[in-house]
């Protein structure tokens, strides 16, 4: 019965049908997807007849046959539920990655609902009957993507002058506690104080660039306390070998940090769990799992991370540095398990949200605290707007820090520390002061961020500060 | 009542979730000489076929004028020749016009789909949504019948034990159909905790993958005797359209069904369903749309789903004996299985699935999302 051909030599053609092509939205389709666009407004049309408000809108009403093209009525940007699935399935078509909510949404004002991606709300939770709104797209796409997606409808906005001093005094219940009292003037208190951590080393700066850069444990512990002395609370490592390679050598990187907390005690050492190029997965944190420091570096994207002549574009080193999602998780994990706290590595806005789709398994423990690097030739240059797109984008209460490659160093600490963020300078990431000279060592960058802290009116954290700020548990 | 038409012979191949080794036109050409043998019609300008009718898919084909890769095998070429890409159904509609029109004596009817040659069923189906509104949204036919079932299930109280009981059931049935696709049989469980597709649709709620073609005779009344001694009579056939915005319409409403099937009865001049049909096949592409046809042409009430199908409705009625769409017929030619089925049905030869004493039936497909589009056609002998 079924078809049993012979299938030797059966060749199967794959292809793709690809056609670009350009499609007239109408007249009416003109004027609601730009409306859309330019004003974000979302326009329908009334019929006349019927009273019925069309959404998308037509140019015909289909009951009454009535020509309500020029009827154009402005409907709200916010509606509720009356329908929707959860899309389980990954598609090269499909807006999202699965799960993913797509709705029918009754806007208020309209009569028939659209079909649009509810965000913001995690699949259990949609309800039908709940109130939604439309978050407008940031750049145009000139289709219904100008509204990006709908999210759950914001409790009105409560204003600072109608806002009581607590939810509890609002409902007639007890004022807040005393303890509390204190930690809210405490939370105050530490808002002024910057943490300043010194990046020694790197992977890459070579004496051969600036003499002060560290290879040896005990230079290691020199440059810190010069840069304790100076204001620093926090060392980021990368161990070097006497000829100054990178090294993932157990011995050799704990003899690195123990150096340095014998001759400063107080000092945060933060670890690198990158090491250096080439270096396996395996190499990379088990030396971090030796040594158990309080802090270590935890990077977020797969990305270039070469070197590039920066005013010939041209290729000096290609260089892969790896970071999968697998590897995000596992170094996290295997951190939060062994209380190191982890610094999350920002080379992009890309990599920030491969650490909030990570941190969806819930195992991070707050306060998270980021760094965003800038000027790495694979990552982004330093761009204020950018800058702040970033501080927005990670968590209210989440600590952030900066450093920038070469001369976007400074100019990026500066604004992360105007903006309520912490600083990271060091030889690591550029061998020189703003002045244009070698820096003596990094501790002369640790000064100069300390005089930008002073005229911002912030002060130096101590490294007990900065343990209480960023959430780690002295060892 | 309208003039009457003959189905006069049907041929098809084997439902497959894969026909790599077979082209299409391998596959027409075997319904062909199923047909050509059965019938010995010729292609005689005056008194053979001189209009032949297809239904196939420019984008499952990945090519467009889907026909024009097929004309010589179902022997279009010198003749009059058109392609319906619209629910298989809807071409015996079409078949009706060129006949009772006078136009033509015989229509050869024949249709193909490899839903295998795709690398995404949705990705053919987004394209069916306009390209500012609705397809940007990764809309496509699985989670837009999915908001429907959500929706149905609700006013019908139907449950996911009904679902997993049509499922199980369509399975069982198809057993019996030696052209339906082979498919493991499940029980209640197995669906149940089947991963869900596009909730509350589960993978094992929505027909698989399919490649299939058929082909059939369709002939004026007078003639019919040439062909056959066993004619089986289209006496009534309407479709209806619904909105095309998932918004502007009532998702549970069933107007175009309804509307379909009023006029084809009217058409055939039988007055309600009651007592006047032995079965019935319905396209279902997903297990919530038995009930909820059942509702839409009339054999149960509206929001009577669940409880029906509780009672054994399905068995009781003699619903899709042929194990339905939902068992694997590619989209498109859903409603051609459905005739095809009913035209054994009612000739008396289905074998082991035989429904007794089966002079009437009625076939109803369905195309486009959430059921968008519905034809009905109604059978006797």
């Amino acid at each position: 019965m079924a078809l049993e051909y012979d299938k030797k030599d059966c060749f199967i053609v794959e292809g793709k049908l690809a056609l670009p092509y350009s499609y007239f939205a109408g007249r009416v389709g003109s004027t609601f997807i730009t409306t859309l666009r330019d004003k974000k407004k979302i326009m329908g049309v009334k019929c006349p007849v019927c009273n019925k408000v069309y959404l998308p809108p037509r140019q015909t009403c289909e009951r009454d046959l009535t020509d309500i093209r020029d009827n154009w009525v402005e409907v709200q940007p916010a509606g509720e539920v009356i329908n929707f699935t959860v899309v389980r399935y990954d598609d090269k078509y499909l807006p999202r990655k699965a799960p993913f909510v797509m709705a029918l949404i009754k806007l208020d004002g309209a009569d028939t609902p659209i079909v649009h991606i509810l965000d913001g709300v995690s699949p259990e939770e949609v309800v039908i009957g709940m109130k939604v709104e439309a978050v407008f797209s940031s750049s145009p796409t000139n289709n219904i993507l100008d509204i990006a997606h709908f999210a759950p409808k914001k409790p009105e906005k409560v204003y600072v002058s109608q806002r009581k001093v607590s939810a509890k005094e609002k409902e007639g219940g007890q004022p807040i506690s005393d303890e509390q009292k204190l930690k809210q003037e405490r939370r105050k208190e530490m808002s002024k104080k910057v943490i300043i951590t010194a990046a020694l080393s790197g992977a890459a700066t070579m004496k051969n660039q600036n003499q002060a850069v560290p290879y040896t444990p005990q230079e290691f512990a020199e440059e810190s306390y010069k840069c304790y002395k100076a204001g620093a609370a926090m060392i980021h490592v990368h161990a070097r070998e006497d000829n100054g390679m990178p090294t993932h050598d157990h011995k050799r990187i704990k003899d690195t940090h123990d150096a340095i907390k014998e001759k400063c005690p107080e000092l945060i050492v933060n670890l690198s769990s990158a090491v250096g190029m080439g270096k396996t997965p395996e190499q990379r944190i088990s030396q971090i799992l030796y040594v158990k420091p309080e802090i270590a570096s935890l990077n977020t994207n797969t990305m270039n991370f070469s070197i590039v002549d920066r005013k010939t574009g041209k290729v000096f080193i290609d260089f892969i540095f790896e970071n999968t999602f697998t590897m995000l998780q596992d170094f996290g994990k295997a951190m939060e398990e062994n209380n190191i706290k982890p610094e999350v590595e920002v080379y992009d806005l890309g990599g920030l949200d491969n650490w909030f789709l990570i941190a969806k398994q819930g195992f991070f423990t707050k306060p998270y605290n980021f760094n965003f690097v800038w000027g790495v030739a694979g990552g982004m240059e330093f761009r204020p707007d950018m800058f702040m797109v970033m501080k927005h984008a990670v968590p209210e209460d989440a600590n952030f820090t900066t450093c920038g490659v070469g001369t976007e160093q400074f100019p990026a600490v500066t604004l992360s520390c105007m903006v309520g963020g912490h600083m990271r300078v060091g030889l690591e990431d550029n061998i020189r002061i703003p002045t244009g000279e070698l820096a003596k060592g990094s501790y002369e960058q640790v000064e100069w961020a300390v005089k930008i802290a002073q005229i911002l009116g912030k002060e130096p954290a101590t490294p007990d500060e900065a343990r209480e700020i960023m959430g780690i548990k002295k060892q | 009542m309208a003039n009457r038409v003959a189905i006069c012979a049907v041929a098809q191949i084997k439902n497959d979730p894969n026909l790599w080794h077979a082209r299409f036109q391998n596959m027409l050409l075997e319904c062909f000489e199923g047909i050509i043998s059965q019938t010995n019609v010729s292609f005689d300008m005056e008194k053979g076929i001189r209009t032949v009718l297809t239904c196939s898919d420019d984008v499952w084909d990945a090519r467009t004028i889907s026909d024009n890769a097929i004309t010589d095998v179902v022997g279009a070429h010198f003749r009059g020749e058109e392609k319906i890409a619209q629910e298989s159904l809807n071409g015996l509609g079409y078949a009706m016009a060129c006949i009772l029109s006078g136009h033509d004596d015989i229509i050869l009817y024949m249709g193909h789909m490899k839903e295998s040659q795709t690398e995404s069923r949705g990705m053919c189906t987004n394209l069916a949504f306009d390209p500012f509104y609705c397809r940007p949204l990764g809309m496509d036919f699985v989670n837009v019948n999915a908001m429907q079932a959500r929706a149905y299930m609700a006013t019908s109280c139907i449950n996911e034990e009904h679902l997993a009981n049509i499922v199980v059931r369509s399975r069982k049935n198809a057993k019996k159909n030696p052209y339906a696709r082979n498919n493991a049989i499940v029980n209640q469980d197995d669906v149940m905790k089947s991963p869900l597709l596009s909730d509350p649709l589960r993978e094992l709620h929505y027909y698989p993958t399919t490649d299939w073609a058929f082909g059939m005779i369709l002939c004026n009344e007078k003639r019919a005797k040439e062909f056959t001694g066993k004619p089986v009579w289209i006496t009534g056939f309407a479709n209806c359209i619904d909105s095309y915005f998932l918004g502007d319409k009532d998702l549970t409403s069933n107007f175009t069904l309804k509307n379909a099937t009023e006029r084809a009865l009217k058409k055939a001049g039988i007055k309600g369903l009651k007592n006047n049909f032995e079965l019935y096949e319905l396209c279902d592409h997903a297990a919530y749309q038995l009930p909820m046809w059942a509702e839409g042409i009339g054999i149960i009430k509206d929001g009577d789903g669940g409880k029906w199908i509780s009672e054994g409705g399905l068995d009781e009625c003699n619903i899709n004996i042929s194990g339905g769409m939902l068992n694997g017929n590619p989209l498109l030619l859903g409603g051609a299985a459905r005739v095809i089925e009913c035209f054994y049905q009612l000739r008396g030869e289905a074998d082991k699935r035989q429904v007794k004493g089966a002079k009437r039936a009625l076939a109803q497909s369905t195309y486009g999302a959430a059921g968008q589009h519905q034809a009905v056609v109604i059978m006797e002998v």
